[in-house]
């Protein structure tokens, strides 16, 4: 008997699937209805394909889903004005091509859309788009997101009676309006990716996982024309850049790596070819983004060799653009620390005076980190060993936490 | 060799609120374990059980509907295979996936009849 394997991610990603082609025939109304249907299509396949796994085990999950259908409508208990509206709203395609590769997709996209509804506030988009689209389940996003399960629920519950509340259509945005809810949908995508590539979760697990969804739901936009821009490209090269170092970010006791200790023949190549390509391709469209900046700096961080051969002066010329379109703190922070990489610490200093810490919330303590280095740059070791103990009051995350502290022990032997 | 039933009994994954990624875990690890089994020749046969649960019981055959949900523990299957003991069978039930969820395996001896 041939040993068969099934694809990592399978159920999770059908999941997606499932749910984005129910909600397209059954509306939000039904939503939860769906949702157990959908899982226990899953616990039948856990149990089912135990001694024998289907030879397509992708096509298994659409024919499941297709006789669920069949059961919703009998539960639903469809009377007459409902198979009417149903077939209103199907009439432009017929039931079956709904489950065709190109369809299902199509309904994913509408589910991406409806989770990045403007109506919905920031923090439940994520978290609706995660579950609905990622197939994550409530633990796995709050772990993921290292927040409380309950948090967690209230976000989903409250997405999904906007979504009912607010009568927000399953559908694609009008063509008026596609450009500016895709930069929302690009921005969450973006969150997403963030939450995974600059969390410090233990688990690498877990930060691959946000990451790799991010990728997947870029690619998936990607896949369709109409959605294909210069904003959506150049993500999707930020993302592979990025992408390619998640490995040597930490190390094996969970200590972050900075960017001059990483070890650059573990990053993996093949997303940095892929981010190039992809950044070639947004510059063939008329449309710009912060994305297409972020992602000449992570190209410029990866084209070097080493540390050494950083070419700072074009990426302080990026930051630069950056911070004349959207001027944030965080941005601010990073170009201090270019200014102080081409020892030019009173220009670095000249910044970090206009930045207020508080205004970084919980990342405050980033601040005090690059105040440190500052000060270390100029010889100041007892104000650099200062800013770094006021960072490492400020920092929640254990990780680093660590790293703080380990880098004024440094300082202190000094 | 002797005739032994292994009986699963605990919760079901639906009533444990698994993720599609940890169903598709766990489903990977029954599958590794019944083509192990398959391989040594060791299964004869084995049955899942659907969660639906209708007891009938007592002298006045008071029949019941229970849901999974409701029972603490159900059984969820079963598997008969050959093992030349009862120490024997036990080794073969330690690749059980479930018993990190909490669950139990029963591991009984199929009664031989004498034919005299």
């Amino acid at each position: 008997m041939q040993e068969q394997q099934v694809i990592d991610h399978l159920f999770r990603h059908q999941y997606g699937k499932m749910v984005s082609i129910l909600t397209r025939i059954f509306g939000f109304k039904n939503f939860e209805l769906i949702e157990d249907a959908v899982q226990d299509t899953f616990a039948k396949a856990t149990v089912q394909w135990r001694t024998k796994i289907p030879e397509n085990p992708e096509a298994w999950f659409t024919t499941a889903s297709k006789n669920r259908v069949i059961d919703l409508l009998r539960k639903i208990d469809a009377d007459k004005n409902r198979i009417e509206k149903l077939n209103y709203s199907a009439s432009a395609i017929s039931f079956t091509n709904l489950f065709e590769k190109e369809e299902i997709q199509d309904s994913e996209l509408r589910m991406i859309f409806t989770a990045c509804h403007p109506e919905l506030n920031a923090n439940d988009q994520i978290a609706f788009a995660l579950k609905t689209i990622g197939g994550f389940s409530t633990s796995e996003i709050a772990a993921a997101l290292l927040i409380k399960p309950e948090t967690v629920k209230k976000r989903l519950t409250r997405a999904k009676k906007t979504i009912v509340d607010r009568n927000i259509d399953f559908r694609f945005p009008s063509k008026d309006r596609l450009q500016e809810r895709l930069y929302i949908v690009l921005e969450v995508i973006y969150l997403i990716f963030n939450e995974g590539f600059h969390s410090n979760h233990k688990k690498l697990l877990v930060r691959k996982e946000l990451c790799g969804e991010g990728l997947r739901l870029t690619k998936m936009i990607l896949s369709k024309q109409e959605l294909r821009c210069g904003a959506s490209y150049a993500l999707f090269s930020l993302m592979c850049f990025h992408s390619s170092r998640l490995e040597t970010k930490i190390d094996s006791d969970f200590n972050s790596i900075n960017l001059k200790n990483q070890d650059r023949t573990k990053w993996y190549f093949p997303l940095i070819n892929l981010g190039y390509n992809a950044l070639e391709k947004a510059e063939d469209y008329l449309d710009f983004s912060a994305y297409h900046l972020e992602a000449a700096i992570a190209a410029e961080h990866v084209k070097a060799k080493t540390f050494e051969e950083t070419n700072w002066e074009k990426i302080l010329e990026l930051y630069s653009q950056l911070q004349e379109n959207d001027k944030n703190a965080v941005i601010s922070l990073s170009m201090a620390i270019v200014f102080i990489q081409l020892q030019q610490p009173e220009k670095a200093l000249e910044i970090l005076e206009e930045v207020c810490p508080s205004i970084l919330g919980q990342r405050s303590y980033l601040y005090y980190g690059v105040k440190a280095k500052y000060y270390q740059s100029t010889g100041d070791i007892g104000a650099a060993i200062n800013s770094l103990n006021t960072a490492i009051t400020k920092v929640a995350n254990q990780v680093e936490k660590a790293y703080l502290i380990k880098k004024r022990d440094v300082l202190l032997t000094l | 060799m002797k005739d032994f039933m292994l009986i699963f009994i605990g919760k079901e994954y639906t009533d444990l609120g698994l993720s599609p990624e940890q169903m598709q875990e766990r489903m990977g690890k029954w599958f590794a374990w019944s083509q192990k089994m398959e391989k040594q020749g060791i299964v004869k046969h084995g049955e899942a059980l659907h969660p639906v649960v209708r007891q009938i019981s007592g002298p006045n055959r008071t029949v019941t509907d229970r849901t999974a949900a409701e029972l603490k523990e159900i059984v969820g299957g079963y598997y008969m295979i050959k093992a030349k003991d009862l120490d024997a069978a036990c080794a073969i039930a330690q690749d059980f996936p479930d018993f990190d969820l909490g669950n139990t395996v029963e591991v009984r001896e199929v009664m031989v009849f004498d034919n005299f």
